[in-house]
């Protein structure tokens, strides 16, 4: 069937399309902390975010890839192999398209949520509303709500308690010394579960949950120690705000931390469709389950890196102007409550957004009276485009369904 | 491109309010300059110094409404808005002040000011400085509270703002000191009337220097 090795190319197009964009769009808000606080230059976000998205892609991405392909709409659409492949195709095609138009009119809408829209466009052509999923939708939906909200309690927290273990005492700079292999171990702590409890070097281990539990947390420990042990070396104090410089140097562990995370989160926004694709066209059906091929990851990894090595700068040089209240401890609480928020939704399978976790965590952080101005409007921009995205992702999805179908 | 994240980052009022209060300080000084000019009786350049007066008092009144301007609807600041605002009003009043009294000062150029009184006034400009300098490092020392949350650094703002209230009291009694000997050593009316006023003018820019401390310290209260 040499259509059909048609659309998969056509698949890989839209798929590296996708995956571009997000790359493009959403390094501004992992990387944006660690640029506005000066941690990283432009440069080192740009391979930092490229190098750790790919990472993050084909070694934690898996799980959410297949959420969101089987979650919300039925599989009972993916019983005629080729309604299933217009419609991969459309979803695919839409999502990127409404996420153009976004970065376009400047609108702050979720790559996430996107691709979900568009699946339910689908769905709904394929096999009426009876397919969607209307549970599992509110599910996610709710998820939406409360990834940001989890965010900001977890930015409000981190820098309440560097406010009050570090830079409200007599000596912050050695306080932020002492107190460094915590707030690194932490972070080390949820990253070693994910990559034990996902990736397939974790599975193959096949520890049990408690076990795993004490594992990372030796393991984060120990790591986190060792990490201050260098970090000691390399910090010397230079002036008043030597705390600020630990939090720098922390700092840039915490953005690999983000990219990772969202890596792992994002590509399956745009490897998930294109998945369904691929395993069409190789074996003609699609059951309830499929696996996505490391190489695809890889391939959305890939797309996610480029999309940030050629936008990136951009972005990250307007990031660097504008931003000027933040600083390395309010950088880091962001940092660590949005790729935290992103890891722990990412292990239970809900698509969020990584854009609204930043976001999230900024306000955590604002509402700890960590910066000085921060513009609380955008909540409402940003519920206004949820509101939005999924059905204007879904009619593209609807439209592109019917014209595909006209010449496939 | 599309960065809701950058849309979050208002730029901060504390640049503003630093910079609003070395503009009051730089009045001050040309006012002191002003004064002693007019003391000196080859007063050549006062209107020069009403003009440079000027000139800062508008720069200052575009810091304060970029300031207000630039906090739109649903900021949060790491203090309260309107208690901003006023505490910009109050820091702004000493700039109107200062003015007007150069004003009420040049009405009467050229009658200038007594011998007698001469050294009286001096001291008391010099008094009313004190308090606007410590202005500017209060709101200096109040920034650096906004961003560590010390005790120990509210304890210094809370320090300086102690001094503004103790240099507003010294010239309060250097102003009454000064009222009581225009009434005793001027005899013409029209002349004490302007004198008078004029101690008054120049008194009250330690007032709301020290109202401005005021309004600082309900900002640093926790």
């Amino acid at each position: 069937m040499g259509s059909e090795y048609t659309v998969l190319i056509i698949g890989y197009i839209f798929g590296f399309y996708m995956a571009w964009n997000i790359g493009a769009n959403d390094v501004a808000n992992s990387m944006a902390s660690a640029v506005g606080a000066r941690a990283i230059t432009i440069r080192q976000a740009i391979f930092i975010a490229g190098i750790l998205n790919i990472i993050g892609a084909v070694f934690i991405g898996s799980h959410v890839t297949q959420t969101i392909r089987k979650g919300i709409v039925s599989t009972d659409i993916l019983t005629d192999p080729h309604m299933a492949l217009i419609g991969a195709l459309s979803a695919l095609l839409a999502a990127a398209l409404w996420v153009s138009f976004a970065t376009w009119k400047s609108l702050p809408v979720s790559t996430t949520h996107s691709i979900v829209g568009a699946m339910i466009g689908f769905g709904i052509m394929a096999g009426g509303f009876s397919v969607i999923n209307w549970g599992k939708l509110g599910a996610v939906v709710l998820s939406w709500v409360i990834s940001p909200v989890f965010a900001m309690v977890l930015g409000f927290l981190m820098f309440k308690t560097i406010v009050k273990f570090i830079l409200s005492k007599e000596d912050p700079f050695s306080q932020a010394l002492k107190l460094a292999p915590y707030f690194i171990s932490i972070a080390l702590f949820v990253v070693i579960l994910s990559f034990l409890f996902k990736t397939p070097l974790g599975k193959s281990l096949a520890i049990g949950t408690p076990l795993a539990l004490l594992v990372a947390l030796a393991l984060a420990v120990a790591l986190g120690f060792l990490a201050v042990k260098i970090l000691r070396k390399f910090i010397k104090k230079t002036n008043l705000t030597g705390e600020e410089e630990v939090f720098r140097k922390i700092q840039i562990g915490t953005s690999c931390y983000v990219a990772l995370a969202q890596g792992a989160n994002d590509v399956a926004n745009a490897i998930g469709p294109l998945a369904v694709i691929y395993f069409l066209v190789k074996t003609g059906s699609v059951g309830a389950k499929v696996p996505v091929p490391v190489f695809l990851l890889f391939f959305g990894g890939i797309g996610i890196a480029c999309g940030i090595g050629m936008a990136g700068h951009r972005v990250m040089d307007t990031i660097g102007r504008k931003i000027t209240t933040l600083t390395n401890t309010r950088g880091f609480s962001v940092d660590f409550a949005a790729a935290t928020t992103v890891m722990v939704a990412s292990k239970m399978g809900l698509p969020v957004s990584t854009t609204h976790a930043a976001v999230g965590g900024v306000m955590g952080v604002g509402l700890a009276r960590g910066i000085d101005a921060v513009n609380f409007r955008i909540i409402f921009e940003i519920i206004l485009y949820w509101i939005l995205t999924v059905p204007a992702a879904a009619i593209t999805s609807i439209v592109i369904f019917k014209i595909l179908q006209l010449f496939i | 491109m599309r960065i809701p994240f950058i849309t979050m980052f208002v730029s901060s009022p504390f640049d503003g309010l630093q910079e609003h209060a070395e503009k009051v300080k730089e009045c001050a000084w040309v006012f002191q300059r002003a004064i002693e000019c007019i003391i000196e009786d080859r007063c050549e350049d006062f209107e020069h110094f009403r003009k440079d007066i000027d000139k800062l008092e508008s720069e200052a009144d575009a810091i304060k409404r970029r300031i207000r301007g630039h906090l739109p609807k649903g900021t949060l600041l790491a203090v309260d808005k309107f208690e901003l605002f006023r505490y910009l009003g109050e820091q702004d009043k000493v700039l109107d002040v200062v003015e007007e009294g150069l004003d009420w000062l040049s009405f009467r150029a050229a009658a200038g000011i007594p011998e007698v009184l001469e050294k009286d006034f001096m001291l008391l400009v010099a008094a009313v400085m004190d308090p606007i300098e410590e202005l500017s490092k209060m709101v200096a020392e109040a920034r650096k509270y906004f961003s560590n949350f010390s005790e120990e650094q509210r304890v210094r703002v809370k320090d300086k703002i102690r001094d503004l209230r103790h240099y507003e009291h010294e010239a309060d009694k250097l102003e009454d000191a000064v009222k009581e000997k225009i009434f005793n050593a001027i005899e013409d009316p029209v002349a004490v009337f302007h004198l008078i006023r004029l101690t008054e003018i120049i008194g009250s820019i330690a007032d709301h220097a020290e109202n401005a401390g005021d309004m600082m310290r309900a900002m640093v209260a926790k």
